[in-house]
This record gives C-alpha cells, sequence and structure tokens, in this order.
C-alpha cells in the first residue's frame, strides 16, 4: 500500500506502550491510523522489568482492560507468574503484579496490531511535526516525505535525543542498541515546548544457568492466577468448570505457535527468588561511586526517587545493612534473568564485582551491563486533560514524553491520548477522565495541574478518593465509559450490565432477609464474615458479584463517605475558566500564582486549585472573576475585566 | 490596582463617642474622596499615602456636613490592600450615616459583613485563622478578650495547628508508604512509630480543645445564674453584683416571675448575669413558665450560684436541684448572713460555699473572687493565649475522632491499613481546615458570615 498519498486520521509516533495502546484504541474506534516505528518487531518490547502490574500501576492496567485496552489481555496471556499484592492491606489497595514473557509479550502485541483493521505499521523515524494555522496536520519522515494525519500523538519514550550511560562511557540510544531520535526534539522546541531532560536507568541481565539458586529464597506464583483482564479470567473460569479444577498437564511449551494464545493463561508459572546484598555489595559501590555515570557528574537528568539505582540506595540509605535483591525470570525460553533492585550506570566491570558480592550470584554470568539512560521530556502542564497539547492544535502526547516512568503508566496515556486522537479527527469533544472516576484520571491531572519533577510514578497514595477507586471496581467505575467509546465488545458490555444487575438483587435479597435478628446485609458486614455465610444456594452469584457486595458491604459508611466528598468537589471541578483570561490583569492574585496561572492555563477551577504555589485565597479571588467574565458576558459590558 | 468594587462602611462602634469613623475601600476610593472632601491643595488623590488632612466632607449640593480628618492609605499598605480612606469625623451617629449615604452617592456601595476583612484575605493579608481572630477582635467585650485575639491575630493558633498538621502528615506518609510499597520494598517497622505518634498528637489536639473554655468564655461571655427557692435573695444578690437597682425586690416571694439578663465585667470576664424565678411549687401558670425557664437556663449555665436564704441550710427541696448540677459549676450562697445565724451545718468540702448579705454587701468580694477563680480554673493554660472558636473546635473535634479511628484500625489484628488511612486523611482535611490549607469553598462563606460590619 502507498502509504505517503493517503489521509490517516490518526498517525501514532512509537511503538512502545504508549504507542501501541494509542494506535490500538484509535484504530479500533473505526479509525484510519498510522503507527509509526522504526522497527516492527521492537513493538510492544519490554525495555526493562518484564512484569506488568503493581501497587497503583495495576489499578490502571484493570481500567485499561475496562475501557477495552490491550495491556491487561496481553499480560495475562504471556504471563508466567502471577501474584497479589496487599492483600491483607484492604482492597483499596489491593494490587496484581504479572510476571511476563519478555519475547512472547511484544509478539502477541505484535500479532494483535497486525489483525487489527484500519491500522498500518510504517518503519521510518518521524523527524518533523507539520503545522499549518496553529494544527498538526502530518508528519516528515526520514526521506523528507510527508505523510498527512488529522491527528497525531507523539509517545516517543526515551529515544528524544535519548543518551546511554555506563560508567565514563556513553553514546547516543533510545534503548540499549537503537538509536534515538534528535530531529523530533528540536522540531518540539522550534513549536515553542518547554523541554527538559529526565534520567532513567536499568539493571545488568544475568544468564539464568549460571546462578546458584539454593542459596536464595523462592517466591512462587499463586495458585490460583489473579489475572487483569476480563477475557482471561472468564477462560480460566469456562476451563475449570469443565475440567473439574484439573490442570492441562499435557500442554507443553514447545507447541505454543499461536502468539495470540501462547499457553492457556495462568498455566506453568515460573518461580522468582529473593536475595540480598550485603556489607561487601555496599563497599564496592562506595568505592566506585566516582566512575558512576549518575554519581560521577556525567549525567544532568533527574532520576526516579521511587524505583531508585542501587548506587542511590547506599548513597541515601547507608544506614540499612542490605536491600532485597528480586531475581526474576525473563521468559519460558529466556536464558535471561532480570535482577531487579541493582538498577545502576557503574562501569561494567564493577558491575560484575557488584553483582558477584551477592549470595547466589557469585558465578553470575553477565548477557548486557546495566544501564542509565536521560532522554528529553516536554513538560505535562502544557497539555490539557484530554492530553493534546495547548500550544499545537491535534498533538498528543502521551508516556515517558510526558515525563513518566513505567509501561501501565504510559499504556494508560497513550489510550487516552489515543481516544482523543480519534475523537479530535471525527470532529467530537474529548473524553475527559476525572480524579473522582479513575487513576487514569488521577495521573493525567497530578500531570497537566502540577507537571513534573522527577518521572512520574503512579502510587494509590496520589488518589484523594483511593476507597472508591479500586483496582477490582474498575469494571463498575467506567462501564458507562466503555459504552461511549464501543472498544469493549457488546458481549461484554451486556456482562458488566449483567453483573451490575445481579449486584443490586443480591444486595436487596441481603436487606431483606433477617438471621438472628439482623438483616444478611448487617452479617455481612462482620470483619470474619464471607459472602459464603450468606449466600443463596438457589441463586449463586458470580465471585465477581460476591466480591463486590462483601466489600460493599464492609466498606459501606466509608465509601458513603468518600462518594459525598467528591459530589462536593465536583463542583469546582465543572467551573470553566474562560480561555481568554488575562492573568497579568488580576493584580490581587500573588505574582507567584498569577505566572503558574499564566504559564499552565488550566482549564477548569479545580485544576486551578491544585497548582502548586496557587492557594486557596487565589482560588477564591479566580472564583470572582470567572463569575464576573460570565455575568459581564451575559450583559454585553464591553471594555469590563 | 483592584479589580473590586468600591465599598464603605461606619467602622466605629453604634452610639455616641468620641470620633465616628467612615472606611473606603477599592479602586474609586480615592475618587470619592475628591467628590466628598474639600481641602487646601492638592486634593486627596494626589497625596502620598499614610496622610492625614485636615478638610471638610461636603454634600453633593456644597453644604457642609462635618468637620473631618481624612487619613489616606495606598494599596497594598492598607488593611484591605486596596486603596483606603478613612473619614474621621465627629462623633454623631446621625452625622456618620450622613457621611456614609454621601460616600455611596459618589460610588461606593456600603459593605456586607466583614466584607473588609473577606478582602483583606483575599488578598493575601491575612490567613483564615487570622481572619476569624479579626472578627474576634471586634466583638471581644473585654480588654483580657482582646488580648487573647489579638494572640490568634500574630498566628499562635496557625503555628500550633500547622505543627500538629504537619506531624500528622508525616505520619500518615508512613502508613501511606506500607500501602503504596510491598513488604519488601520498604524498611521493616515503618509502622512502628505511627501508633505512638498519633497518641502524642491526640494529646495535643486535646491540649488545644481545652483552650476552647477559655476562647468561649472570653469571645461569648460567661453565663452565671442565680437560683434558689423563691425569697433567698436572688435578686437582692444580683443588684448588689451588678452595683445597681436592676431587678424589683420585695418581701413578697415570688416577685421575679421571669428571667433577667444583665452583663457584667469580672476580672476581664465578660459575664452575663442571670436573675431567676424562684424555685417553688405553684399553681400559678406565669410562675411556672418563670420556673421552667429558670430551670433551662440551670442546664445551659457556666457557674450557678445558688441561694440559700434559710439557718438550717439547704433542704431537701433545695438539694434536688443541687444535685442536677455539675459540682465544678455551683456555687453555694448562705445569703442573708447578716441576719440569719447559720449554724455550721454545711461544713463539708464538697461543695463551694460563701456567706454573704446581699443588703450590707458582706462576702461579696469574697464571691467575685470565687467567680473569677472559677473561670481561671476553666482556662488552664496561661501560656496557650490563642484562644479556639467554635468552628475551630468542632474541626479538632473532628480530626480527633478520625485520628482515635485510624488508631483502632492500626491496632486491630486484621485492621484494614487502607482503613486507618481515609481516617487519617480526613484528619489532616478537617486541620487543613482551620488554617485554610485546603480549598473550600463554603468553609470561606462560613467564616465571613460571622463578621459585624465594617471590618
Amino acid at each position: 500500500m502507498d502509504a505517503c498519498s493517503k489521509e490517516y486520521d490518526v498517525i501514532v509516533i512509537g511503538g512502545g506502550h504508549a504507542g501501541y495502546e494509542a494506535a490500538l484504541a484509535s484504530a479500533r474506534m473505526g479509525c484510519q491510523t498510522a503507527l509509526i516505528c522504526m522497527d516492527r518487531n521492537a513493538i510492544g518490547r519490554m525495555s526493562c522489568n518484564p512484569s506488568i502490574g503493581g501497587i497503583g500501576k495495576s489499578h490502571i492496567v484493570a481500567e485499561l482492560d475496562a475501557l477495552g485496552g490491550e495491556m491487561a489481555r496481553n499480560a495475562d496471556y504471556t504471563g508466567i507468574q502471577f501474584r497479589t499484592l496487599n492483600s491483607r492491606k484492604g482492597p483499596a489497595v489491593r494490587a496484581t503484579r504479572i510476571q511476563c514473557d519478555k519475547q512472547w509479550f511484544p509478539k502477541r502485541i505484535q500479532e494483535v496490531i497486525r489483525s487489527t483493521p484500519n491500522l498500518d505499521v510504517i518503519e521510518t523515524v518521524a523527524s518533523e511535526i507539520i503545522v499549518s494555522n496553529g494544527r498538526a496536520i502530518g508528519i516528515r519522515m526520514e526521506d523528507g516525505a510527508p505523510l498527512r494525519g488529522k491527528a497525531i500523538v507523539l509517545a516517543t519514550g526515551t529515544f528524544l535525543s535519548g543518551k546511554i550511560h555506563v560508567g565514563k562511557s556513553s553514546w547516543a540510544g533510545g534503548r540499549i542498541g537503537e538509536k534515538a531520535s534528535y530531529s523530533l526534539s528540536e522540531c518540539l522546541k522550534r513549536l515553542g515546548f518547554r523541554m527538559g531532560r529526565l534520567k532513567t536507568g536499568t539493571p545488568p541481565r544475568l544468564h539464568k544457568d549460571s546462578l546458584n539458586y539454593d542459596k536464595m529464597e523462592v517466591q512462587p506464583g499463586e495458585q490460583t492466577p489473579p489475572f487483569l483482564s476480563w477475557d482471561a479470567r472468564r477462560e480460566w473460569e469456562k476451563f475449570h468448570v469443565e475440567q473439574n479444577g484439573c490442570q492441562s498437564a499435557m500442554f507443553h511449551v514447545e507447541q505454543a505457535t499461536d502468539p495470540i494464545r501462547p499457553w492457556p493463561p495462568g498455566w506453568g508459572q515460573m518461580n522468582c527468588w529473593i536475595t540480598h546484598t550485603n556489607e561487601r555489595t555496599h563497599e564496592i559501590i562506595r568505592r566506585n561511586l566516582g566512575d558512576s555515570a549518575m554519581y560521577g557528574g556525567m549525567i544532568e537528568g533527574i532520576g526516579v526517587r521511587y524505583c531508585p539505582s542501587i548506587e542511590d540506595k547506599i548513597v541515601k540509605f547507608g544506614h540499612h545493612d542490605t536491600h532485597h535483591i528480586f531475581i526474576e525470570p525473563e521468559g519460558r525460553g529466556s536464558i535471561e534473568i532480570y535482577p531487579n533492585g541493582t538498577s545502576n550506570s557503574l562501569p561494567e566491570n564493577v558491575q560484575i564485582d557488584m553483582i558477584r558480592s551477592i549470595p547466589g550470584l557469585e558465578r553470575a554470568i553477565f548477557i548486557r551491563p546495566g544501564y542509565a539512560i536521560e532522554y528529553d521530556y516536554s513538560d505535562p502542564t502544557q497539555l490539557s486533560a484530554s492530553l493534546e497539547t495547548k500550544l499545537i492544535e491535534a498533538l498528543f502526547m502521551a508516556g515517558q514524553i510526558n515525563g513518566t516512568t513505567g509501561y501501565e503508566e504510559a499504556g494508560g496515556q497513550g489510550f487516552v491520548a489515543g481516544v482523543n486522537a480519534a475523537r479530535k479527527a471525527r470532529g467530537e469533544p474529548p473524553l475527559i477522565f476525572s480524579r473522582n472516576d479513575s487513576y487514569l484520571g488521577v495521573m493525567i491531572d497530578d500531570l497537566v495541574t502540577k507537571g513534573v519533577d522527577e518521572p512520574y510514578r503512579m502510587f494509590t497514595s496520589r488518589a484523594e478518593h483511593r476507597l472508591v477507586l479500586r483496582q477490582d471496581n474498575a469494571w463498575i467505575r467506567l462501564a458507562d465509559r466503555a459504552r461511549i467509546l464501543g472498544i469493549v465488545s457488546p458481549e461484554r458490555l451486556s456482562e458488566y450490565s449483567r453483573a451490575q444487575i445481579a449486584i443490586e438483587q443480591e444486595r436487596s435479597r441481603l436487606e431483606t432477609n433477617f438471621r438472628s435478628g439482623i438483616s444478611l446485609w448487617q452479617w455481612l458486614k462482620r470483619p470474619e464474615a464471607r459472602f459464603d455465610d450468606v449466600a443463596d444456594e438457589a441463586s449463586k452469584p458470580s465471585r465477581l458479584v460476591a466480591e463486590q457486595l462483601e466489600i460493599d458491604a464492609k466498606y459501606e459508611g466509608y465509601i458513603a463517605r468518600e462518594l459525598a466528598k467528591i459530589a462536593k468537589a465536583d463542583v469546582i471541578e465543572k467551573i470553566y475558566i474562560p480561555h481568554n483570561i488575562d492573568y497579568k490583569s488580576i493584580t490581587t492574585i500573588k505574582h507567584e500564582a498569577r505566572e503558574k496561572l499564566q504559564r499552565t492555563r488550566p482549564e477548569t477551577l479545580g485544576q486551578a486549585a491544585r497548582i502548586p504555589g496557587v492557594n486557596p485565597a487565589d482560588v477564591a479571588i479566580l472564583a470572582v472573576w470567572i463569575e464576573r467574565l460570565r455575568s459581564a458576558d451575559k450583559e454585553g459590558v464591553a471594555g469590563r475585566p | 490596582m483592584s479589580d473590586s468594587d468600591t465599598i464603605a462602611a461606619i467602622a466605629t462602634a453604634p452610639g455616641e463617642g468620641g470620633v465616628a469613623i467612615v472606611r473606603v475601600s477599592g479602586a474609586r476610593a480615592f475618587d470619592i474622596a475628591d467628590a466628598v472632601f474639600i481641602c487646601h491643595h492638592p486634593p486627596p488623590s494626589r497625596r502620598p499615602g499614610g496622610t492625614f488632612i485636615f478638610g471638610k466632607v461636603i454634600d453633593s449640593d456644597g453644604a457642609i456636613l462635618d468637620e473631618a480628618l481624612l487619613l489616606l492609605m495606598r494599596a497594598p499598605r492598607s488593611y484591605t490592600r486596596e486603596d483606603t480612606i478613612e473619614i474621621q469625623g465627629h462623633g454623631s451617629p446621625v452625622v456618620a450615616r450622613r457621611i456614609l449615604q454621601r460616600v455611596v452617592s459618589a460610588g461606593a456601595r456600603v459593605a456586607e459583613p466583614g466584607e473588609f476583612t473577606k478582602r483583606a484575605f483575599l488578598n493575601g493579608r491575612l490567613d483564615l485563622a487570622q481572619a476569624e481572630a479579626v472578627a474576634d477582635l471586634i466583638r471581644a467585650r473585654s480588654d483580657r478578650a482582646a488580648s487573647a485575639a489579638v494572640a490568634q491575630l500574630e498566628g499562635s493558633l496557625s503555628r500550633q495547628i500547622n505543627a500538629l498538621y504537619d506531624a500528622l502528615i508525616e505520619t500518615a506518609a508512613n502508613v501511606e508508604a506500607t500501602l503504596d510499597f510491598s513488604d519488601q520494598e520498604i524498611p521493616e517497622g515503618v509502622l512502628n512509630p505511627v501508633i505512638g505518634e498519633l497518641d502524642r498528637i491526640i494529646a495535643n489536639l486535646h491540649a488545644v480543645l481545652s483552650t476552647w473554655n477559655e476562647g468561649h468564655l472570653l469571645r461569648e461571655g460567661a453565663t452565671v445564674v442565680i437560683a434558689g427557692k423563691p425569697n433567698v435573695g436572688k435578686s437582692t444578690l444580683l443588684n448588689a453584683l451588678l452595683g445597681r437597682n436592676r431587678a424589683i425586690v420585695s418581701s413578697q416571694p415570688g416577685t421575679t416571675r421571669d428571667t433577667i439578663e444583665e452583663s457584667v465585667v469580672l476580672g476581664g470576664y465578660p459575664i452575663t448575669l442571670i436573675d431567676t424565678a424562684g424555685l417553688r411549687e405553684t399553681d400559678c401558670a406565669i410562675e411556672l413558665e418563670g420556673i421552667s425557664r429558670a430551670t433551662r437556663e440551670l442546664a445551659g449555665a457556666d457557674l450557678c450560684l445558688y441561694v440559700v436564704g434559710s439557718p438550717y441550710g439547704p433542704d431537701d427541696e433545695d438539694f434536688r436541684v443541687i444535685e442536677t448540677i455539675p459540682r465544678d459549676k455551683l456555687i453555694i450562697i448562705f445569703n442573708k448572713a447578716d441576719i440569719l445565724n447559720y449554724y455550721n451545718i454545711f461544713a463539708n468540702n464538697y461543695h463551694s460555699f460563701i456567706y454573704t448579705s446581699a443588703m450590707t454587701g458582706l462576702g461579696l468580694d469574697d464571691l467575685r473572687a470565687a467567680i473569677i477563680r472559677k473561670f481561671d480554673h476553666d482556662a488552664p493554660h496561661p501560656d496557650h493565649h490563642a484562644t479556639i472558636s467554635t468552628r475551630h473546635r468542632s474541626l479538632i473535634e473532628s480530626a480527633i475522632q478520625a485520628v482515635e479511628a485510624a488508631l483502632i484500625e492500626m491496632k486491630k489484628e486484621s485492621g484494614a491499613i487502607d482503613l486507618a488511612a481515609a481516617q487519617l486523611r480526613e484528619a489532616i482535611e478537617s486541620l487543613g481546615a482551620i488554617t485554610g490549607r485546603i480549598y473550600h469553598d463554603d468553609l470561606l462563606k462560613s467564616v465571613f458570615g460571622r463578621f459585624c460590619i465594617g471590618k
């Protein structure tokens, strides 16, 4: 097909986790979509940890699944170990982590992309965004040829002016062994975007046969895999009803030929292991800090506080004698081991000494050294909540380019940007997620109102309505959005509805049936009570329904309070700030706040209130101004502020 | 310059005084000054801030309303941080009102209650706690109350609450950390100090709360109810404490049928003295109503003076009432001590009692001293000059409740830490609402609704 002659609805630049979610969402919404990447075999690659999920992050993945994203399914179907985190700390923070097969994860995504209608993959380097009258209308490719598109999504990850560091040596690259992109970064600066520099890192990779597992503590997966996707859960349930709980022992990995379903989800989980650093490890790092790219002053970008390099851990947490190291296999067929917790930018020979001082790793063979990478990001306060840039119409940004870290954060933004790019191309208003309905909303609101000064990672503590935004109820929270988008299959949407009705019916049964003087609903509120204690054999609801009822009963008071707070907070979220407001003229607002507002140009009063440096008094004044501007508009009074 | 319209109000208390001040604040304040005030060249608008000008306030037809001083303050060097003028006229309320009318006809608008302070707050001059203190300062009814309000204005409440807010944030952060990181990712024992720290925070919150008693007494004044059987000399006692004949007294039992309220300042405490109908069995409907009012007043009183007028001391009927009153809110008065020969039948340490003669003044100084002692006792923190309002009190109480609920979850074997964290967030929100660290529209409304006009 001759791609150049065609005008696409949506062009997505980048084939990472933001890129594939954006492209799939757009194509599945029926928009003609082009995915631009350097190498189609690199689409969906896991450049760092081969795992999906984790606390706060799995909330995003569950939300993506509810809306019709691919990440959850892809993780479930290529997962080699499934675990629930925080199982005893309460349902709001319960999370899932899936160790994935590093080969099969991208392979499956690539196959999904190949079989999705309306979606073309074009192997090239995007060198320029073509802008006309303040609106993006296409891109220029490596060979200088233009590619026209009604909306563009930039999901370039760490490739913008990427620079890799190992010890004192450094070279340009987007990932190890892949080239970086410089011209696009220059183009963004020319268009007027404020750009900054961030850094992240990755540990070395070790050969699995060179480790002594006897010296480590084994960490197995869970018998019943906690899937993230609706589809894998359904398949598992169906399978276990049919097979009466018997595992399919006859399945062998050699049979894995179908990239969409390489093996039955949850089948044949692999072990991880835990080992620890010791004083000798720390001594080696301390002695060589001067040669570390990060500590030797070679890197200007700001690193992740929450996912520290091992140098960071030793320097900043020097009082700990030991740190955990998680030994994670990279896949069934893979010889590579990912020693999670050893991310560093030391010279290779020091890395080898350091790794070999750790119990079980004494004879470790290096496949690749760890490295640090710095890259350009664009200040995300230049985006609106749809992820469209305020500067250039129809240009969207998603993922690490917005200063985030993590596949999940990237995928979440990619999906939202893809959806809104598609809606832009069709002339529809954007679909906005809010802090009250999803982690997606929390993340995007944080990015566009507060900006980032270090790579942004999701945490449950970022969500003020945490008790309501749970992983387990993502499908309920987002059912209406899913219906609007129409990406999720109609069958599944009607399953959502049926389950919601079942919850209502069960609840009213529990409220109107009594046992020893109290309703079954009251009974279920007891801390030790389980749904099975109050279940009715005749109409036994699914586990999904039972889980919601248990949580609803036990948390009822809290949830009601959260919902009341949401309703209250919603008021200022719905007050829109006129685009033409001139903050410079509102001299009663503090100077600092005025500058921040002018710079960020929030869309709503709620956003304004969350901008750091804008205090309640400033917001109150702003509220008065908005009111006045609006009444002035109504009365048609000219010349008033 | 300011974007808001120009407001005006009479800033001095109503009634006859030495001087009456009309304050005008807003963008048009100087234009208005030029229009209503004549003086030597140059006109007020062309003079520097901080100057006093002598001149005359003139009506729109040129008639002189008053001789006056005009004080000129340029933004942001004024209370509201806007251009402000103060016209200080002679103290007649009639003249003050005419000056205000004149100013309004020249383009100002009459200020809403608390609007000057609201502007000071909105323009960033005051934080919320300080703004509330100004409201208290205006309403303060005695010197003692005024100095507590000043301490709050200087931010001592803000400092205390901010310190607790920070401590709470820090502790909550430990809890949040255990939620956002798996057990292997964070050091062991992150939660260990949390329980002790929360206990400490609760204790400190209680300490702040205890200043409410003092604050409440200083702000709203203490209510002291005089009760007892008929004809024991309650009204005579009221008159004696007031130093004037307010209540009708007679030897007739049941003379006082309704409650009588009067204000007096004792030891710096503004006190509302309430004389009540004598408590007795009666068929008279009016007297019955009086008695039921007396009983209601007793229930809400900060202090009850129960008057006994029999040489045998309180009888069973008296004790039925006395026993309903908390011991620390009761002083028993053996009145008519000049003519009655009290036996030492009541020499116990259980109740405070004083011998008086309201007629001769015997024991009245002792009684005043006892009342002051009693209120000093309610204000147990002499160094806590800052006192808290009813709004602060309910916020601190809800913070305490939330922290206590969090502690219960934390101490439970199977407690859900996400619920504990939710409670700590509630507590943080409550404390933040005191100093305005969290934006909340209703909060501003409720704070500024309480202000009296003029400041």
